[in-house]
Formats: C-alpha cells, structure tokens, sequence
C-alpha cells in the first residue's frame, strides 16, 4: 500500500514536470518577444543569440515613438468602436434567441455559426468596392464596420446559454412591476449578466484589435493604419529590425496578455461556447 | 410562457438589428462577390456603376494559371498538415492534463493564450525565430551540431510551408486540446469506475471507452479545424507574403493579390468564390454532425 502510494506521488511529480517543459516551449515564442524588444540591434546579430539582453534598453521602443503614438491611437479607436457596436447589436440578439419564441430560430442560430467560419477573403473585394463607393475608405468607420462582423455571431453564440439558464420569473416579476421587456433586460437581465458580458466585450475587442486583413484593405494611408498593419508596412521596410518590430508586438499582444491573464476562467469558457455551438 | 408569446414582437426587436447588420455587412458582399466574379471589374471600372459581364471569364482565367492552381493544392497541404499536428497533439495534450496532478489545471489553461494574440504577432515571431541569421532556431540546432550552416527556413518551398504549419499548431494545439478537453470532461466519471472494477486497464479504458464516446467531439473538432485552417491568410501573408516564388501562396493570399495587388477585382473574386465552395462542402459535413449529436 505505501509502495503504491509513493509511485502515484511520483508519477504525479513527473507530470507536473512535463507539464512545465511543455508550458515552457509553448510560451517560449511570447518571451522572445519580450525580450528581444529589449536589446539593441547589435546583440541580436550576435552569433549566439541571448536568452536575456545583456545590454537592456528601450532604444526599439524609442525609435517608433512617433509612428506609436498614430497607429496606437488608431487601433484602440478601431477596437473600442467595434467593440461597441458588435455589443450593442449582439446582446440583445443573444438575448432575443434565448427568451422568445422566434421563428426560424434553429436557422439562424445556424447562420451565425456558418458566418463566423467564412474567410475574411470572400467579402474583401466587394466591402472595398462598397466603401469605396461610399467614400469610407482611409476612415475609421471602414474597419470597425467590417471587424464587427467577426464579434457578432462569436458573442450571440457564447451568450446564449447563459441568457437561456435566467429564470423567466425574474424578468416577468420586473415585468410585472410595470417594467417593459425592454427596460427589464437593461435593469434586471444585463446587471445579472455582468460576467458574460464583460467577456464579450472582451472578445470583441480583442478579435478589433487584431485584425489586419479588413484594416490593411480599407485604410492604406499610414495616418489611419492600426497597429498589426503599420507592423507588417515596417517589416517589409525593415525587415531585419527585429528589436523594433518585437517593440511593436509587445505593445500589440499587451492588451490581450491583460485580458487574458485577468479573466482567464471566462475567456477560456468563451472560447469553447462561441467558436463551437451556442 | 404565456407573457413571452404575449409580447413575442418584442424578441424580433432584439434579433432583427443584429440580423440586418449581418445581411448588409456579410450577406450582401457574398452575392455582390459572385456578381463581381462574373464582370470586367478592374481598376478601370471600379467606379463604373454598369460593369461589363463577362460570364465566365474570369473563372477561366484562373484556372488557366499554373499558379492559381499550385494555390489550390498548397491550401490543402497546409490545412492536411495542421490538421494533423494539432489534432494528434491536441488530443495527447488532452489526455494528458485530463489526469489530476498539480498543475494539470494551471498550464491547461495558460497554453490557450496563443489563441488570443494576433497572428500578425505570432507570424512575425516564427518568421524572427526562423530566420537565417539571427534566428534561435538555427542557433540551436547548430549547436546541437544537427546542421553545419545556418538554414534559410523561410528561403526554401517546403521548409518555409513546414515553418508555416508549425507557426499555426502553436495555436492549434491548444484550441484543440481545449475542445477535446471539453469532450472528455462530458464523459461520465461513472463508466470509467464501472469498468475498472470489471478489470480493465487504462489502454482498454482509453480505446474502449474515451476515444469511443469522444466521437463526436472529435469530428466536430476535426471539420472546425478544417474549416478554421482552410481560409488561412494572415499567417501566410505576413509570413512568406506566399513566397518563396509562389511556393506557400494559398486561396486567400492569391485572391487579395489579385484584387489588391493587380486591382483584378473580378479575378480576386472568383478565387475568393472557390475558396467559399470548398469551405461550404466541409461546413455542410459539420452541420450535419453537430445536428445528429443533437
């Protein structure tokens, strides 16, 4: 009995240790990034590259100060607006899809699953004919319209079930209190939401901010670029300035790292139920 | 149930917004794509608003391009090549941290970060990591004295789509892992008890019992991945940009080359349409098999 209860401890040991080894090459491409947006372009064309940087510095970080600062801008004004819209469109889809009885519900429940698998491909030459004709080309409004796309269907999908398990008598008893349906989703539905919703939020402007295909397209004049497609101009630039070019990439994975570390339960359940099945 | 109906109008309120927003945003450019596919629209005549027709022209153009056709084929390489990966990993990874020890739950849920980042980041990295001259990758290997000169990974065909495919499994494999976890976790703990007091060992109890039961998950992980791989385009477009010499180009690549490179938009378009038609065939498959698990 005690021999068993050894090797168990044991085996157990030697999981965790895999485990590590494993975390450790899986997060290896995350600290090179980091740590090479701290050295100077010298120390990474050494022959041996360095696991630290001997010589720290915030030179890359310096060095793109002024073309940061526009792209930065650019990119939180394009994720908080897409972020924005897709809630307020999606929330109260999710909801609706949850409570009432709709026709044709099951189709589109289908029809959001399928939109979120189709490529970004498909609608980019007829989105750039349609903005262009509108003239929302080089405008914020071209990217936060086309990103909001993505969010939608992965929120309506990923809230359902949560709306679905709010007893109805909470909202009839507001209802009842001379609330409308709608008042009684702003006051009762949403603040017990909270969680969730957050989450959404999240999602969506995190899928904004990471966007390149739809940005790159619609705003290619370089005052109006967000971060990921300045990032991709500079290294067809500059190709081998990699110290600047991990510089940016901290900044662009900061705001998901946050995100992610802060609500990692949610997120992690979010991404199961709004990429597979509401 | 009585007040829902009473008030059922007011659900179409909350729907409908969402609803039209995505027939104007997504519906409307997918027919616009095939009517676009099937006219003379160039750069010349974007601002036309009566372009020619031309049938099927463009359709033929492209496939008379030796390189549109390559495209096709290393779309599927890749998607094969990752599906691979990251299904035979994801569900050893799966596995794994399925058992209890310590930090099984801690890394379980931290590897999954990768799905969150930008792919313009993570093709950046594995583009730096691999590089010839201040890639680790080669530092590495060179050290363990497994390669006598540098490599230029990204420089050669095949290296380059192997680079590409193992720059996506770092995503993959996780998203994978998580999905399959989910499956494995909606086994009941009751069988697997049942069975091993009727002596079976642990492989029965993964072949007979897990991999059995996780069926169903593990088509629907299958054709998500496929679906999800298939209409790759950051990863390659930031990576290779489809270089060396057209040797990693794929669908969605060649079609933004096309419309936003050579302004071909009627050629961009109907490449983009055959990347749709590949991709509806598998969704179709999915649909079917999620439904029957209802």
């Amino acid at each position: 009995m005690k021999k068993k209860h050894l090797n168990q401890k044991q085996r157990s040991v030697l999981c965790d240790i895999l485990a590590v080894i494993i975390c450790c090459i899986f997060l290896f491409p995350m600290y090179w990034i980091v740590v090479n947006s701290f050295k100077l372009d010298s120390e990474i064309f050494l022959h041996t590259p360095t696991l630290f940087p001997h010589h720290f510095t915030l030179q890359a970080y310096k060095d793109q100060l002024g073309a940061l600062e526009t792209t930065l801008k650019n990119s939180v004004i394009i994720a908080v607006g897409s972020m924005a819209l897709a809630l307020l469109l999606s929330v109260p889809a999710a909801y609706g899809l949850a409570k009432f009885r709709i026709k044709g519900k099951k189709i589109l429940m289908l029809v959001f699953l399928v939109t979120q698998m189709l490529p970004a491909s498909l609608v980019l030459t007829p989105l750039f004919l349609i903005f262009s004709k509108l003239n929302l080309l080089n405008s914020y409004a071209a990217p936060i319209l086309s990103t909001a796309t993505i969010s939608i269907p992965f929120v309506v999908l990923m809230l359902r079930p949560g709306f679905l398990s709010i007893p109805d008598e909470l909202t009839e008893a507001a209802e009842i209190d001379g609330c409308s349906p709608i008042s009684a989703f702003f006051r009762v539905v949403i603040p017990i939401s909270k969680p969730t919703v957050i989450t959404a939020a999240c999602f969506s402007f995190v899928f904004a901010w990471n966007d390149l295909a739809y940005s790159m397209t619609f705003n290619t004049n370089a005052k109006m670029r967000p971060m990921t497609s300045a990032i991709y101009t500079f290294m067809n630039q500059y190709g081998t300035k990699w110290n600047s070019i991990m510089a940016y990439g901290v900044l662009l994975i900061l705001p998901c790292v946050i995100i992610f570390v802060t609500m990692q339960k949610h997120i992690v359940e979010g991404m199961t139920s709004g990429s597979v099945k509401g | 149930m009585k007040s829902r109906k009473k008030y059922a109008f007011i659900g179409y309120l909350f729907v409908v917004p969402a609803v039209v927003y995505m027939l104007v945003f997504i519906g409307y450019p997918i027919v616009y794509n095939w009517v676009i596919s099937f006219q003379d629209a160039t750069a010349l005549t974007l601002r036309q608003t009566n372009r020619d027709f031309i049938g099927l022209a463009n359709y033929t153009t492209i496939f008379a391009d030796g390189t549109f056709r390559a495209a096709i084929l290393h779309t599927f390489i890749y998607t094969i090549g990752c599906l691979v990966i990251q299904f035979i990993f994801g569900l050893a990874f799966a596995l794994f941290f399925a058992k209890s020890f310590h930090l099984s739950k801690p890394i379980r849920g931290l590897v999954v970060i990768s799905w969150m980042l930008p792919v313009t980041v993570t093709a950046l990295v594995f583009k730096f990591m691999f590089a010839q001259d201040s890639g680790i990758i080669n530092a590495i290997l060179m050290n363990l004295h497994l390669i006598q000169k540098p490599i230029g990974w990204l420089l050669n065909g095949n290296t380059a789509m192997g680079v590409l495919i193992l720059a996506n499994s770092w995503v993959g494999i996780p998203f994978n892992m998580l999905l399959l976890t989910t499956g494995i976790n909606n086994i009941s703990k009751d069988v697997y008890e049942a069975a091993s007091i009727d002596g079976a060992s642990k492989r029965q109890q993964l072949f007979k019992i897990t991999l059995p039961l996780l069926r169903p998950t593990i088509m629907s992980v299958l054709v998500l991945g496929f679906v999800l791989t298939f209409k790759v385009f950051d990863l390659v477009y930031v990576m290779t940009g489809g270089g060396p010499v057209d040797a990693t180009e794929v669908l969605s690549t060649y079609s933004y080359k096309l419309s936003f490179e050579l302004f071909h938009f009627g050629e961009g378009a109907a490449a983009a349409n055959v990347l749709f038609v590949c991709l509806f065939v598998v969704a179709l498959i999915y649909l079917r098999t999620t439904t029957k698990e209802e």
